[in-house]
């Protein structure tokens, strides 16, 4: 049959090389070596194809995910542009992929999650930016009428996500604000599990590996009936603690105003 | 906390939508109102299609509520007359490049 040969894709030479550090060259050893190599780059013209390329994170070896975290925090330091927009197209990225939720994409959105997590040990972004992700990853579409494509109820792959992103930068979570964040979270993550009713047997013993590592002495709860008592009662906690937090405030103002006139009457 | 954020994503835009027929319309409005404005083009082939985006950072939050009155939902129509519905969120990542970014001396 007369059919024109295949026609492989020409990069010019300046992208050829941008591959070959990133997708060939980088590993632990030769770091240094690659950042001070993308420095010297013509930034101005190759930073968009960069930027791609660094989204590509799928492409290269799932444990060297860190690294391209690691050369975004290197580059912040000359181009803080470029590590801003690093972040804001991951969480893009993560954004669409619940959109669309195409099963083609799993893998690079599993990459995704690993990537973003990265980031955050490498302090590019916030924790405020990975909660906001964990609850948004809970209930995107959720009461809607596209809920039954975006998240149908045999579809485990949210929990793989959350999973991913805590196996990655979970352990952080451990003192502080970021504590009690976590184990809110946790409890809103157990409800969204049991809504999924029985889950497959890898993705269980992944959330067993996931609690014992994170909060081995939390409760792992049995019931939507339970779990959501429990949030009730996190619920009221948190009410009592914010009245308990603005009473202070109004009290230490209280306080102030009269010592003020006091002392202005004592000049009287 | 929330009501301090500045940055917004404008996101859904047509894919062939250039930076400164956006920015026009932008200006139109809110010129010197925001610090840093980013646009990343969209896509269109046979096989995928993104929208176009932009970052805004605005100067006052007030600004960034009156935008989002004026963008979210804004439909852009295309040659085509597809039609594009915006949609504007906070960022959600509010970092912005610091201005003082050094030049890189390798």
């Amino acid at each position: 049959p007369e059919r024109s040969a295949r026609v492989s894709k020409v990069r010019p030479p300046l992208h050829q090389y941008i591959r070959k550090l990133l997708f060939s060259d980088l590993d632990k050893s030769s770091i240094e070596h690659v950042l001070r190599q993308l420095r010297k780059l013509p930034w101005s013209e190759c930073e968009a194809y960069l930027l791609k390329c660094f989204m590509k994170v799928h492409r290269g070896k799932y444990g060297q995910i860190h690294l391209i975290a690691s050369l975004t925090a290197g580059l912040s330091r000359y181009h803080d542009d470029f590590a801003v927009a690093v972040v804001d197209e991951v969480l893009e990225e993560i954004r669409v992929g619940l959109e669309l939720n195409d099963f083609g994409m799993q893998q690079r959105r599993i990459a995704h999650m690993r990537f973003l997590g990265e980031l955050y040990n490498y302090e590019l972004v916030d924790s405020s930016v990975i909660f906001d992700t964990l609850y948004l990853i809970l209930v995107f579409g959720h009461e809607t009428s596209e809920q039954d494509v975006l998240d149908p109820p045999e579809d485990c792959f949210r929990i793989r996500m959350v999973v991913t992103l805590l196996e990655t930068c979970g352990h952080y979570f451990d003192r502080g604000s970021s504590k009690r964040k976590l184990d809110r979270f946790l409890i809103h993550f157990q409800r969204y599990i049991l809504n999924k009713g029985v889950l497959p047997l890898d993705i269980e013993f992944d959330l067993q590996d996931l609690f014992a590592e994170l909060r081995p002495n939390m409760m792992r709860y049995a019931s939507i009936e339970e779990v959501n008592a429990a949030l009730v009662d996190l619920e009221e906690h948190e009410r009592i603690v914010n009245v308990e937090k603005a009473n202070n405030e109004k009290h230490s103002d209280s306080e102030k105003i009269p010592s003020r006139t006091t002392s202005g009457m004592s000049v009287n | 906390m929330k009501n301090r954020r500045t940055k917004v994503v404008v996101r859904h835009l047509p894919p062939t939508l250039s930076q400164s027929t956006l920015l026009e319309q932008v200006d139109s409005r809110f010129a010197g109102r925001y610090n840093w404005f980013t646009f990343r083009p969209g896509k269109t082939s046979l096989r995928h299609q993104s929208y176009s985006r932009a970052y805004i950072d605005f100067r006052n939050t007030e600004d960034v509520i009156e935008f989002a009155e004026f963008f979210d939902g804004h439909v852009f129509v295309n040659e085509k007359g597809t039609q594009f519905k915006t949609i504007v969120e906070y960022a959600p990542s509010q970092r912005v490049p610091k201005h003082w970014s050094k030049k890189d001396a390798r």
